[in-house]
């Protein structure tokens, strides 16, 4: 992976040893304390110049290769997303201003990105609008005053709306043929008149889910991100940067690895079959670790295809709930003092389990991942 | 050959369903959620007056197959309520139910906050009584499991009173699955995507055909169980073993194809799916897993003169 990349993994996993609490299970929990840690942890990162760690230097990043900013998805991933929201800033909605903003956007927009002072939500799900995005129903409706729009419509299953200060918001500006023309991404304050926000309480955890109601929200032109009515193209490259999305693999290996060492003696106890799944979870963390290495690196000499990725991602994903159920099988034959390690752990692999129920539906679906796939076998 | 429940049981059942449905339902697992500690007036009048408490499943054919019913009809409703524990209590013990747990490693049952007195039991047939049940958690994230005491005393041999203990908790997950696939079902004839109910794709009707395999693989296993306990067999527990294997595998596959398919809105608080996901892991988790539950059944069909089953 680069010279680097050992002595950045080293950096990281010392400042989260310095800077997160040992029982942090994410930014998204019903104790707002929480959510400080991540606010402070992103401002710790940026201050070392690692928030925005691939950024090009002049919006204050360090130009840092794929296989660095793999280490950092890793090892965030690995411990709880210390980042809390702001991995989406970083990630996707600051390259989509790179791209496609005006110099006001970049000059807005990148810099809080880049200090970690601003969270982001993406307004795209809607009730009707899943798998099926393009035909989604939120509208903004010209002024007469040509003063702008006004954006009318619903979104769901909206992260981190609640504590989000922007809004990557699509929406429809023109009804035209073919569903993906006439779609426009607006850059909305959520503070902003009309916007309202309601936690939606999931098994997930709490504050992670919300729907986002818009009721007659002005917006201008100069929050349009690209350009009107072709926001579909706009979507589909920050989908592109997140090919190969969170690095699930490496909190699943990190807790299956911590088995042996919390249970101790009576690791050796379990049933031989346990320990046989127990080991195949590994090897198939290795797996998914390989193929999203193979994805970044076709992406990085530009010749990604989406079939690449899709094999990754439903590995993946049905990585993290085939481990979450050996994990908590583990759990259920472990006595545990409920204290030190072994009180983390029990948390962990208990969150786990809950979170991966999620991960074959969350950030596009297993099934379009199988429909992905299997076009580009058949072409 | 019958490879149902007698028609008796089954109007039991039926009637049970509506009894728990009109005492409030699926809101009543809510309200216990909010104070585990109303579990108990909750729930336990309206099985009362079922009369599941006068149910004698280790005496009576009949009333073994009422007490099974009454588990599915519990568990199609997700019935927070140790139910299936109770209806095996044994008849030897002055107590209100029984948990089968581990031979060794932590024992634990769905009975935080409950005013009960409970037997224990190990496959072996050791028994002890519980003295005392620490809440593993809160119940959105613990669903009621408790870590349990358990105290040995000089009570009789129960190597007869595990496979009961084993297979009504089997008929309760059985109704769980029963209301996942129906809810499941409903959902995907009216969502829409892409113009057209999802029930319409293909990729999606096979998920459905691959949960109801395994759910009614689960059923004809449940009766045959029950119907070995019944005889006496001497196979019973293992033959509930293989039943709860099949139960834990037939859940997995259950749970995993009813979330895919209702989308982020399963997760949600306000659909049922959510609870019925996470109330049917104390099932699933105790006493034993996947894993140690193949290694029990493994170890105990492969003993030499035992029977693996099938033809008897």
């Amino acid at each position: 992976m680069g010279p680097g990349a050992a002595a950045l993994r080293d950096e990281l996993r010392q400042l989260v040893r310095d800077h997160v609490p040992r029982d942090y299970l994410g930014a998204f929990t019903d104790d707002p304390a929480d959510l400080e840690i991540a606010q402070r942890f992103c401002r710790t990162l940026a201050a070392r110049g690692l928030l925005c760690l691939a950024w090009p230097p002049e919006y204050g990043g360090r130009g840092a290769s794929p296989w660095e900013q793999t280490v950092v998805r890793e090892e965030m991933w690995a411990h709880h997303e210390p980042r809390g929201a702001q991995y989406m800033g970083v990630n996707w909605v600051g390259p989509a201003i790179m791209r496609h903003g005006t110099a006001d956007q970049k000059e807005r927009h990148l810099p809080p990105i880049a200090r970690g002072e601003v969270i982001w939500c993406q307004g795209f799900s809607e009730p009707d609008a899943g798998s099926d995005l393009a035909s989604l129903r939120t509208s903004a409706t010209p002024l007469p005053d040509g003063s702008g729009w006004s954006v009318h419509g619903q979104k769901i299953w909206t992260s981190y709306a609640l504590m989000a200060q922007w809004c990557f918001l699509l929406a429809r500006t023109s009804a035209q043929q073919r569903k993906q023309q006439g779609l426009t991404v607006f850059l909305i304050p959520m503070d902003a008149p009309g916007v309202e926000v309601r936690p939606i309480r999931a098994m997930l955890g709490p504050h992670h889910l919300n729907e986002v109601f818009l009721d007659g929200v002005h917006v201008t032109r100069g929050q349009v991100l690209g350009q009107v009515d072709q926001g579909w193209k706009v979507v589909q490259e920050v989908l592109a940067f997140e090919r190969v999305g969170i690095a699930r693999y490496a909190r699943c290996e990190r807790l299956l690895l911590g088995a042996p060492r919390v249970l101790g003696g009576q690791w050796e106890s379990l049933p031989g079959e346990l320990h046989a799944r127990w080991a195949r979870m590994l090897t198939h963390c290795r797996r998914a670790r390989l193929l999203a290495y193979r994805v970044i690196a076709a992406q990085s000499a530009g010749l990604v295809t989406p079939g690449d990725a899709a094999a990754y991602r439903i590995a993946v994903t049905r990585l993290d709930q085939d481990s979450a159920e050996v994990l908590m099988e583990i759990l259920g034959l472990a006595d545990l003092a409920d204290e030190g390690d072994g009180r983390w752990w029990r948390r962990e692999v208990e969150d786990h389990w809950r979170y991966a129920q999620a991960s074959t539906v969350a950030s596009g679906s297993i099934e379009m991942q199988r429909i992905l796939l299997a076009r580009e076998m058949l072409k | 050959m019958n490879i149902d429940l007698s028609e008796e049981a089954l109007a039991y059942g039926t009637s049970a369903g509506q009894a728990i449905e009109s005492a409030g339902g699926d809101r009543l697992l809510l309200a216990a959620e909010e104070d585990p500690r109303q579990r108990e007036s909750q729930y336990g009048p309206v099985l009362a007056e079922l009369g599941a408490w006068e149910l004698d499943p280790r005496g009576d054919g009949d009333d073994l197959e009422a007490a099974a019913a009454l588990c599915r009809a519990a568990g199609y409703r997700a019935v927070a309520y140790p139910l299936a524990e109770r209806l095996a209590r044994p008849r030897d013990l002055d107590v209100d139910g029984l948990i089968v747990v581990p031979d060794r490693g932590p024992a634990s049952a769905p009975v935080a906050g409950l005013p009960l007195r409970w037997a224990a039991v190990t496959l072996r047939g050791r028994r002890s009584l519980v003295t005392g049940a620490r809440e593993s958690g809160p119940p959105r994230t613990a669903a009621f499991a408790a870590t349990l005491d358990l105290h040995g005393t000089d009570l009789a041999d129960g190597a007869g009173d595990a496979a009961l203990g084993l297979v009504l908790p089997c008929w309760t997950l059985l109704g769980l699955l029963d209301r996942a696939i129906d809810l499941t079902l409903a959902h995907v004839k009216v969502r829409e995507q892409f113009g057209q109910p999802l029930s319409a794709f293909q990729g999606v009707q096979f998920q459905l055909t691959e949960a109801e395999v395994e759910r009614t693989g689960l059923d004809v296993l449940a009766k045959y169980a029950l119907w070995s306990i019944q005889a006496g067999s001497r196979e019973a527990t293992q033959d509930a073993l293989a039943l709860r294997m099949a139960a834990l595998e037939a859940a997995e596959v259950v749970f995993r194809a009813a979330h895919q398919l209702h989308g982020a809105m399963g997760f949600c608080d306000e659909t049922p799916l959510s609870w019925l996901s996470r109330y049917s892991q104390p099932i699933r988790r105790a006493p034993f897993g996947l894993s140690a539950t193949r290694a029990l059944l493994a170890e105990r069909i492969g003993r030499p003169g035992a029977r693996a089953g099938g033809d008897r």
